[in-house]
């Protein structure tokens, strides 16, 4: 083992619940910020969303059509590939189910692209059956900009680096395209139960 | 350039520089030397494995016998509580270095030297200016050092006594309120300031600036303003709060 | 640029690790607009890995994943890496 510091003990660390903590996590109270780039500045009312691509009917919504969509405020447990867990975290915004009501698609997957130039893909089947939103609060506030406001998808049973933040739409895709990290070294899927953490995990 | 290792560095001195800030002076086993400005990796592990990485620039001359670390202890920080609070003379730690090469600066290249400060960014520009002195260099130097309060500037004593040696001026400016008689700069870092203090753009100095990252940003952006050459223009930034 | 970011001089330790060489010197060209840089005076962010970018058109230059056994280094741009033999 390396040197051993007398004295240093680290931070306190907690028992964990590995019912609720995946493997290889730990709990932080804090919400810690992570950027790929620059936080984008974009005003609900310059703001809109459309789901694109592999469909014949494509799909698009302002801020206030947006907002006048069944809403759904829920909690959940994310957990970043950079090892931290934030338990029962509550944020209010519209099922992905919603958002892909109606739509006819040969697809399987979906590529989440955002301002700036960041972008996740994910199954199809992963973003729906209620388990995908495009939210536009945390805590019952407006999402900060620095937390991926005006809106962002959380998709809480994968690593959260595919809760795309600054996201402004959904492009179904025939075939799989790996986003940012994933072509980066991350792995395709991400699922923290499994430690998906590495596209060779 | 060899691959870096990890060595082991004991404490062999204790500097309380201010209420916040402590200087470890330590022995190197096999420490190959540095150049002003680098910095070096410190790594921690406690009895039961677990580990904790931080960097921390080098604040004494390539010339010392001894390695130098100031560190800024954060209230809920995990290295630096330990670092400067808890270790004594004869403990030791892991260190990895020296790191950097943007960075840095030797005496050879010359000047004139503008360097500029935020709170712990003095201290590889520190390790600089002791350089420039174990070398008697009498190249043009002007350090800005920007602090919070008096009792906030990292070795005030060192830098008024450098002070008085060939061709370096060191100004102060205080940013949460000044003592009676202080007859240095008060507010952040402006345009005035720098045209008070800085050598001409004409000069073509070498500039280094460091600290918090707006504070970096802030200071690059008016310098550019005052058509210094962007590309002598050599920043780092310490992140959101500092070092 | 955001209170969030850093320069390139973070990148120093990572890229010697990975790379076995100092790179916070070495100049990178631009893939997007051309300026020329060194390593060092990138802008560096911190995401699920860490992204460089170009200071003048901040386009990505690398992207570090830094796993238990490896680093996986994305560049992108054009690179002049001089490792010592």
């Amino acid at each position: 083992m390396a040197f051993v510091s007398r004295g240093f003990r680290g931070r306190p660390r907690r028992d964990v619940d590995t019912s609720r903590v995946p493997p290889g996590q730990y709990v932080v109270d804090d919400f810690p910020v992570l950027s790929a780039g620059p936080t984008p500045h974009t005003d609900t009312g310059d703001w809109s969303f459309r789901v694109d691509g592999e469909t014949d009917e494509p799909a698009a919504w302002t801020w206030e059509e947006f907002m006048a969509l069944p809403q759904e405020t829920f909690t959940a447990d994310i957990h970043c590939v950079t090892k931290w867990t934030k338990l029962d975290t509550t944020w209010t915004g519209v099922s992905v189910d919603t958002l892909l009501d109606g739509v006819v698609t040969e697809a399987e997957h979906v590529v989440a692209w955002c301002d700036g130039d960041y972008t996740t893909n994910l199954p199809l089947e992963d973003v729906t059956g209620g388990r995908a939103w495009l939210v536009h609060s945390f805590d019952g506030e407006p999402l900060a900009r620095e937390h991926g406001g005006p809106a962002r998808l959380v998709v809480p049973h994968l690593y959260f680096w595919k809760s795309a933040k600054w996201v402004r739409g959904l492009t179904l895709t025939v075939d799989d395209r790996p986003g940012f990290w994933e072509e980066a070294g991350y792995h395709n899927y991400g699922d923290p139960w499994r430690e998906q953490r590495y596209w060779s995990d | 350039m060899e691959r870096l290792t990890w060595r082991v560095a004991t404490v062999s001195d204790l500097v309380d520089e201010t209420a916040h800030a402590r200087t470890l002076v330590l022995d190197v086993d096999g420490w190959p030397g540095h150049v002003a400005g680098q910095h070096a990796d410190v790594r921690l592990t406690a009895e039961d494995g677990y580990q904790a990485q931080r960097s921390y620039s080098i604040a004494s001359a390539p010339e010392d016998d001894t390695l130098a670390l100031t560190i800024e202890r954060i209230d809920d920080g995990e290295v630096s509580p330990y670092l400067a609070g808890e270790a004594r003379a004869g403990d030791g730690f892991e260190l990895r270095g020296p790191i950097g090469g943007h960075f840095t600066w030797r005496v050879e290249q010359g000047g004139p030297l503008l360097l500029v400060a935020g709170g712990s960014g003095l201290v590889p520009l520190m390790a600089m200016l002791r350089h420039r002195a174990a070398r008697a260099s009498t190249t043009p130097a002007v350090l800005l050092v920007s602090s919070r309060t008096a009792e906030d500037i990292l070795y005030r004593d060192e830098l008024a006594r450098l002070a008085a040696g060939d061709g370096l001026a060191i100004h102060h400016t205080l940013t949460r309120g000044a003592p009676d008689g202080w007859d240095g700069f008060e507010g952040r870092v402006d345009e005035a300031m720098l045209r008070a203090v800085a050598p001409a753009p004409s000069g073509e100095p070498h500039i280094f600036v460091c600290g918090p990252t707006p504070f970096v940003e802030a200071v690059a952006d008016l310098l550019v303003g005052l058509s210094y050459e962007p590309a002598s223009i050599h920043a780092e930034r310490f992140g959101p709060t500092g070092g | 640029m955001t209170d969030y970011a850093l320069d390139g001089n973070v990148l120093a330790g990572v890229l010697v690790e990975a790379l076995g060489t100092e790179l916070t010197d070495a100049p990178r060209g631009c893939q997007s607009c051309g300026a020329v840089n060194p390593v060092g005076a990138h802008v560096v962010y911190q995401g699920a890995g860490q992204v460089l970018r170009c200071p003048a058109c901040g386009d990505v230059a690398l992207r570090i994943v830094t796993l238990a056994q490896c680093h996986v280094l994305t560049l992108a741009g054009q690179w002049r890496i001089e490792t010592p033999r």
